[in-house]
């Protein structure tokens, strides 16, 4: 029985797009497939690891019979890949097995029934929904996501909060040791709803959303959030958890600020961490009027010291930190100037952007 | 004021009785250890109304010698113990030797006895110490009626019949559970509510705590020289509501400690959220002359010599069992699939995790190819985050592993094992236990007024006791010197502002509690001195990475590197090797290869 005939990269973009979640190594055989299933016209890819699910949708997709079905995902997609690009394939499914043919190719899989395939339902009911651009949302993400905590026992942590409110959308993560909060503006009103998305629901979207100004459209309902952006439709689980009150912890009118910029401080930083202690990456900060030092040393007694000038003109401080936060900080924001927010050796430091208060980062010292 | 006198034996009995006699379930226990104590292979037990009418219990024991009969119902009467070195010693349940003389000073209580080898039985009874010619075929017989019938006042503090028969239903199989090879059988107002056959401790085990316990639970087995922890545990998908389910035996003695209950909820700590409690049965066995049973007349409690050392054995070996999912399955009943795969436990990591985290993310992969390659904690301690993919070891193995003596790195398996690749073969290495060690070498620092103290963002903020309370006031300095930061946050809460950055990973409020309860018996200006070993153990057995925590490969070989650069890293603090190396050779010879 025919199924579809199409292109390869028909074929092949869309499952990408859907077997980045599929597990390697499940317990549950079927969980490494792919669901695929045409309907009048609509071939439809799915995929899930049962907390996140994807499914593209391309309409007008080739010829053949209506089918639903499952095979492994990853041999689709390295077979797939294998070959040339715009050759075009066929599926075939007789007696349970689903043939892919391509000129003298032939590769016959092993299929699992789609009724078998365990879907999410999304859930029914008042939902809040919003849109944005994708650009936008992406950037947002970026700018936050590094800060989430992993495999943390506060699993409150290993993810990032989503507060839309109004015409406002703000995504906050920590790990307890630093913060990063950025704010974007959505496109319709909504009621002020908090949610937690799952680490790994993040790096999907991050890895999935394109720099376009396409929207990406986010539904919330009760413990799950959907994400339709171009073909794909992305519906995650929440993380049930009470995310800590970011506010308080975010430090207001600290009295010392340095203004840098942000390249020539990022490589600072970078050749210091070379020789930071690399327990903890401990490097210390120098500042004075006009000039930032960095200084680091690690356990073999090595050294590393550098300088840049920066605007600053208050009283001398010296502050430790982890370089890796300052790195993540300066390599997730893209301007070309940072401004840093200090106050005493021990107490936060606060990271913005200049002209720019919808983004903040916050990152605790280090006694070095 | 009158005259100071000597209180009468009835009176002193009674007295005692308050203590061992409670109700009729405590009853029942002494009588249980009694006849166990006797070798007995088949006990039964006959209750009315609860036990508050009639407790008979009939043993096929030892018996008791006429001579010796008379005595037992006196107080510090016992065949069990002669001298001090004897109690420090104790291997039978009873030796106090009071038992039955409370017992019967508060209820009517005859004994029949025949001691193996003769041919009579004889008869006390608690108005008659003189032992009567009686009919018995042998072993004993004790029958205590009418509870608390001289002291009405405690007899109201009885509950209805059904309460009481219930404590004494629970009492029963706590007994019952750690002597599988004896046989057993209960009954109530004549009706036989339970009967065991002597048996194994599995079968026993499914008897008491029923077959779903069984088939949720895993078999714990794990020696360690004298110690030996062995019995059932559950996996978390059996969690129940209540503690009901709940039974720990010190060499063979049911016992409620603290020390214990700890080191059981830390195991299941990170796997059980909420109000879940763990059901479990498991056995510690122990050098007797290691624990103190006779904190307490009811025995329940027990006084460890080597408290931590306990602790860390339970909770490791415990750890360990729940971690990894092949190893002794108790019942191969196939489970349905969706449960077995709610186990986070099921998956096996290639270590190639997170590519997207690090392709997007990563502060690292700016780094330049680093002169050394990054320690365990660099890369751990804030997730994988740190590595670029590749930027410090590459993912292939290595052509060469000269200059690496544990290899490279494979796998990790089940989350507890990390599988390594050398010159001589394949190196299992388990990670928390090798990690615990580097740590505690690196954390020595630390005691001495320690460098790179995190600052928290969020301060952990816990309910504290007043004990811990105090402590932390007390040691302020001490645990500032250590680099943390412990200030009061209100009347019962403690909130701490930084941590040693070595320790970031661990569970803050866990780590801290241990802390406390290491420093709460030493006065201030001695405690690194005097503790100094239990606390590195404390904080590195808290910071180290726990079983079930992913690793990437960078990371699993960061963990290898750091190993060979600590001194003494085959051993774990307690002992145990932290690696094993299987070379071709063996590994051939499982295959019947070369030969
Ligand atoms: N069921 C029994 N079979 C044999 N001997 C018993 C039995 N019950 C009690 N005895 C004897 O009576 C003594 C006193 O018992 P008890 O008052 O419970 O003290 P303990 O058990 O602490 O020695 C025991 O040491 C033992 O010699
Ligand atoms: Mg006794
Ligand atoms: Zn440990």
């Amino acid at each position: 029985m025919l199924l579809l005939t199409t292109s390869r990269d028909e074929l092949l973009a869309p499952l990408q797009s859907v077997s980045g979640i599929v597990e390697k190594r499940h317990t549950l055989p079927i969980l490494s497939n792919v669901l695929i299933e045409k309907r009048g016209g609509a071939l439809t890819l799915l995929a899930t690891d049962i907390e996140i699910q994807i499914r593209t949708t391309t309409e007008g997709a080739g010829t053949g019979e209506e089918i639903a079905i499952t095979v492994a995902a990853r041999k689709l997609q390295d077979i797939l890949r294998a070959m040339p690009e715009g050759t075009e394939v066929s599926l075939v499914l007789d007696d349970k097995r689903l043939t892919l043919k391509a000129g003298k190719s032939r590769f016959a899989l092993q299929t699992l029934p789609a009724g078998d395939y365990p879907r999410m339902q999304f859930n029914e009911g008042a939902a809040v929904e919003f849109s944005l651009s994708q650009k936008a949302f992406k950037k947002q993400l970026t700018q936050v996501a590094y800060a989430m905590a992993a495999q943390d026992v506060r699993y409150y942590l290993n993810g990032l909060l989503m507060v839309a409110d109004g015409s406002e959308l703000r995504m906050v993560a920590t790990d307890g040791h630093r913060l990063a909060l950025a704010t974007t503006e959505l496109q319709g009103d909504a009621p002020h709803t908090e949610v937690i998305l799952p680490r790994k629901t993040v790096l999907e979207l991050a890895r999935q959303l394109s720099d376009s100004d396409d929207p990406v459209s986010i539904t919330l309902i009760g413990n799950q959030a959907r994400f339709q952006f171009g073909p794909i439709e992305l519906i995650t689980k929440l993380i049930d958890g009470k995310f800590p009150d970011y506010d308080r912890v975010i430090p207001q009118g600290n009295p010392k600020l340095v203004k840098a910029h942000r390249q020539a401080l990022l490589q600072a930083l970078q050749r210091a961490a070379i020789l930071t202690n690399e327990k903890f990456r401990g490097l210390r900060v120098l500042l004075e009027a006009g000039s930032l030092k960095v200084l680091s040393s690690n356990a073999e007694q090595e050294e590393a010291q550098d300088e840049l000038e920066v605007d600053y003109s208050g009283d001398s401080l010296e502050i430790g930190f982890n370089v890796s936060y300052l790195l993540d900080v300066l390599n997730n924001v893209g301007t070309e100037e940072v401004e840093i927010h200090l106050n005493e050796p021990m107490s936060s430091a606060l990271f913005t952007l200049p002209g720019n208060s919808n983004f903040k980062a916050v990152v605790m010292p280090m006694r070095i | 004021m009158p005259a100071i006198r000597k209180l009468p034996e009835v009176l002193i009995n009674q007295i005692a009785a308050g203590e061992v006699v409670e109700r009729p379930a405590s009853v029942l226990k002494e009588l249980l250890e009694n006849s166990l104590d006797a070798d007995s292979r088949a006990i039964e037990v006959h209750l009315t109304q609860g036990g508050i009418k009639q407790l008979r219990i009939t043993d096929d024991g030892c018996g008791i010698a006429k001579e010796d009969l008379a005595l037992a119902l006196e107080r510090h009467a016992t065949s069990k113990i002669a001298s001090l070195e004897d109690l420090e010693a104790v291997g039978t349940m009873g030796f106090r030797g009071e038992a039955l003389a409370a017992i019967s000073s508060v209820a009517r209580t005859r004994i029949i006895s025949r001691a193996r080898g003769t041919s009579h039985a004889w008869r006390v009874s608690e108005r008659e110490h003189e032992p009567m010619p009686a009919a018995l075929n042998g072993g004993t017989v004790v029958e205590v009626d009418d509870l608390y019938y001289n002291t009405p006042a405690r007899r109201k503090f009885l509950k209805s019949d059904a309460t009481e028969y219930g404590h004494c239903d629970d009492a029963f199989r706590r007994v019952a559970l750690a002597r599988p090879d004896v046989g057993f059988q209960l009954s109530h107002n004549g009706r036989v509510t339970l009967r065991l056959a002597p048996g194994d401790a599995e079968r026993r085990a499914r008897e008491i705590l029923g077959d779903d316990f069984m088939a949720q639970a895993r078999m714990v087995d794990v020696a360690s020289g004298a110690l030996r922890l062995f019995g059932f545990a559950s996996l978390p998908a059996y969690a129940r509501s209540n503690r009901d389910a709940q039974y720990f035996y010190v060499n063979g003695r049911y016992v409620r400690d603290k020390i214990i209950q700890h080191a059981l909820r830390e195991a299941y700590a990170d796997i059980l959220h909420g109000n879940r409690h763990p059901a479990y049965a498991l056995f510690l066995e122990l050098d007797p002359a290691g624990v103190d049973v006779n904190v307490h007349p009811a025995k329940t409690e027990v006084r460890f010599r080597e408290g931590r050392a306990i602790h860390q054995f339970v909770f490791h070996a415990l750890t360990r069992t729940l971690a990894s999912p092949v190893q002794a399955a108790v019942h191969a009943i196939a489970e349905n699939e969706y449960s077995a795969q709610a186990s986070p436990t099921e998956q096996v990591h290639l270590g190639v995790e997170e590519p997207v985290l690090a392709r997007y993310f990563s502060a690292a992969q700016f780094a330049p190819a680093a002169t050394r390659a990054p320690s365990f904690e660099a890369l751990t301690a804030f997730g994988s985050r740190n590595v670029a993919s590749g930027a410090f070891m590459p993912n292939a193995l290595p052509q060469t592993t000269q200059g690496a003596p544990l290899g490279y790195a494979i796998a990790q398996l089940h989350g507890v094992f990390v599988l390594a690749q050398n010159e001589t073969g394949l190196v299992l290495v388990d990670m928390h236990a090798a990690h615990e060690r580097i740590l505690y070498e690196q954390l020595k620092h630390v005691l001495e007024g320690t460098p790179g103290v995190q600052r928290l963002l969020i301060p952990a903020v816990f309910n504290a006791s007043k004990i811990e309370m105090a402590t932390a006031e007390d040691h302020a300095d001490t645990l500032q010197r250590m680099g943390f930061d412990v200030a009061p946050a209100g009347p019962n809460e403690l909130a701490v502002r930084s941590v040693p950055a070595l320790l970031a990973r661990a569970s803050v409020t866990d780590l801290l509690r241990a802390l406390l309860a290491e420093l709460r018996d030493f006065p201030a200006t001695e405690v690194i001195a005097a503790r100094r070993n239990e606390l590195l153990g404390t904080m590195a057995c808290h910071g180290a990475v726990r079983a079930n925590r992913q690793l990437t490969l960078p990371e699993m070989n960061a963990l290898l590197r750091d190993m060979e650069a600590t001194e003494r890293a085959d051993q774990c603090n307690h002992g145990r090797p932290t690696w094993v190396q299987l070379s071709m050779n063996e590994l051939d010879k499982l295959f019947m290869r070369g030969q």
